[in-house]
């Protein structure tokens, strides 16, 4: 194997690895405290991807918002006072044809996702919370709620692909004679950041902590007065945040479409139990294993063949771990 | 009165565990729980601070009636329950489940002084700061249990079955432990199966004998313990 080829083995790796990190941290987030697994996870890495494009392209709601901009400019020339106030507004929205951009556009992306996993969690999961069977529930609940996002997603904004503009242009990195888009080393600097602010999250906040809590015993998170039932849905909001990012940093490698996710979802699925279900370290260093043999395996034997792999990969470790790589550590 | 259990009735299910239970605990006064296994203490337990359903009867705590309040509200109020064996957060260390049981907010400006009350009772737990939960030894998680509880500032503080398992060697520090606690002036509940414990700490002893109580002693020092054996056992012939 030549240098070139390791090195874009490294590279591709460790950018499957971070796409994986982030999905898989929030699925093994929600696995551990609430017990459940969340099968619209990759609904959301695509509601992240689209929120975000909708935001910063100009085909998304800086189109939507020209009429409303060239309506207040007209209006503001004849009505005095208030136009005068009115009309820097109208100038502005009309400036603004080319999109808001990625700086408004990511906000946004966490917020609407965020949104949609605590309205996810009040209508999907939390009717089921104590109920007996509730997790087999939750799987048809939630993959019922994919289901309908996705063909949400299709109705209001059609089945053509959208990209998310490159937020880094030049060309490419040089490493060893290899060539490494700037996209993809954002997503390398960037993933390990994010997934650093989650720690610091969970270690450090009193919310965090909480999680962390119920996830080891929440019988006695109810006694020392942590409100349990508050902790549920800040989970599935912590981990739809987590999704989106990943929506975001898919929807500027790859194409924009409403079944996005879903293949990313899979592997997240893997990895998870891969690294131990519930811990949060196992699921990272999981992450990046998986995105590793995934890489080299599409080099090796071919694209088609790293799902084979992989799968190949998680039965022999479940053979001599069946609890995972790090099954029953830190939660 | 601080504290009044009236009629209690609470299980799991359609089964009752405790039955028409009544009791109460004067402010400042320390009160013990006995009797044999499986007959509703620890049911009883949980009822009041919320965990389990209450079915009939009332609790009322400082006045108020608290009967099937959340869990949180009750802790809130500073009833803290001190659950039975190794309840704690086992894999975060010994000072995050300090942390954690001044979660309420009427103790974030007394943390550090609560800090230092729960290490001169248990120095132990200062040299353990950083060690998990799971990697303390039984005495060492029992002291922690007691901990995180007085780290929740308790207006009643509840032990359920301090001793149990224990060494006796680490029993007697514990029990010198809970004694201190008293003597600063916590009003406390405690469930043993030792009533020499109990008779060490406590004023008053009730025999909680399938889901009630079965017989209530009003002065400890009225009593002796041959007497109270018997009250357990029945009577030797």
């Amino acid at each position: 194997m030549s240098l070139e080829a390791i090195v874009a083995i490294i590279a591709g790796g460790l950018v499957s690895g971070s796409l994986y990190a982030l999905m898989a941290s929030g699925l093994s987030l929600v696995w551990g405290t609430v017990r459940m697994f969340n099968f619209a996870h990759g609904a959301l890495v695509m509601v992240g991807a689209y929120s975000a494009w909708y935001m910063s392209n100009r085909g998304g709601l800086a189109k939507a918002l020209q009429p409303l901009g060239k309506s207040i400019i007209e209006s503001s020339e004849n009505s005095g006072a208030l136009g005068g106030l009115l009309l820097p507004l109208g100038e502005w929205l009309v400036s603004m044809r080319g999109g808001f951009g990625l700086v408004l556009g990511v906000p946004f992306a966490i917020l609407c996702c965020g949104l949609v996993g605590y309205v996810m969690y009040v209508l999907l999961v939390k009717p089921f919370v104590g109920k007996p069977g509730a997790d087999l529930v939750v799987i048809i609940t939630t993959i019922a709620g994919a289901s309908f996002m996705q063909n949400g997603v299709q109705v209001i904004f059609g089945p053509r692909y959208k990209q998310l503009d490159r937020i880094l242009t030049g060309p490419p990195l040089q490493v060893l004679e290899t060539a490494i888009g700037l996209q993809e080393v954002l997503v390398i600097v960037l993933t390990p950041v994010a997934l650093l602010l989650l720690h610091f999250f969970l270690k450090h906040s009193k919310l965090g902590m909480a999680i962390r809590a119920v996830a080891q015993n929440d019988d006695f998170a109810h006694l020392v007065g942590i409100n349990v039932g508050q902790i549920y849905p800040l989970t599935f909001v912590v981990s739809s945040i987590l999704a989106g990012l990943c929506g975001v940093m898919l929807g500027g490698l790859f194409f924009i479409l409403p079944t996005m996710g879903a293949q990313e979802l899979l592997f997240a699925f893997v990895v998870v139990v891969f690294g131990g279900l519930g811990s949060l370290p196992g699921t990272i260093i999981g992450a990046y294993v998986i995105g590793f043999i995934r890489e080299s395996s599409a080099y090796i034997f071919s694209l088609y063949w790293a799902p084979v792999v992989l799968f190949a990969t998680l039965i022999l470790v479940l053979i001599f771990r069946p609890r995972g790589l790090m099954g029953g550590e830190e939660s | 009165m601080l504290f009044q259990v009236e009629n209690l009735t609470s299980g799991y299910g359609k089964i009752d565990v405790v039955r028409d239970l009544s009791l109460h605990v004067d402010d400042g006064e320390h009160v013990g729980l006995f009797g044999p296994n499986g007959h509703g203490k620890t049911t009883l337990l949980r009822t009041i601070s919320g965990l389990i359903e209450t079915k009939a009867g009332k609790v009322t705590f400082q006045g108020e009636d608290i009967t099937n309040l959340d869990a949180r509200k009750i802790v809130a109020r500073g009833l803290i329950h001190v659950p039975q064996g190794n309840q704690l957060f086992p894999r975060m260390s010994v000072q995050e489940n300090l942390t954690l049981g001044a979660y309420v907010a009427r103790t974030d400006k007394h943390k550090s002084s609560n800090f230092e009350k729960v290490f001169s009772l248990f120095p132990r737990l200062k040299e353990r700061l950083t060690q998990r939960a799971q990697t303390l030894s039984g005495g060492e998680r029992q002291m922690l249990s007691i901990g995180v509880g007085l780290m929740g500032m308790p207006e009643l503080l509840i032990l359920d079955e301090p001793s149990v398992g224990l060494a006796p060697i680490i029993k007697e520090e514990l029990a010198r432990a809970i004694a201190e606690i008293a003597a600063s002036g916590v009003t406390m509940i405690v469930v043993d199966q030792d009533v020499e414990l109990l008779l060490g700490i406590c004023e008053r002893l009730y025999l909680i004998e399938k889901g009630t109580v079965s017989l209530e002693t009003a002065d400890v020092s009225q009593v002796d313990q041959a007497e109270i054996l018997e009250m357990y056992f029945g009577k030797v012939t």
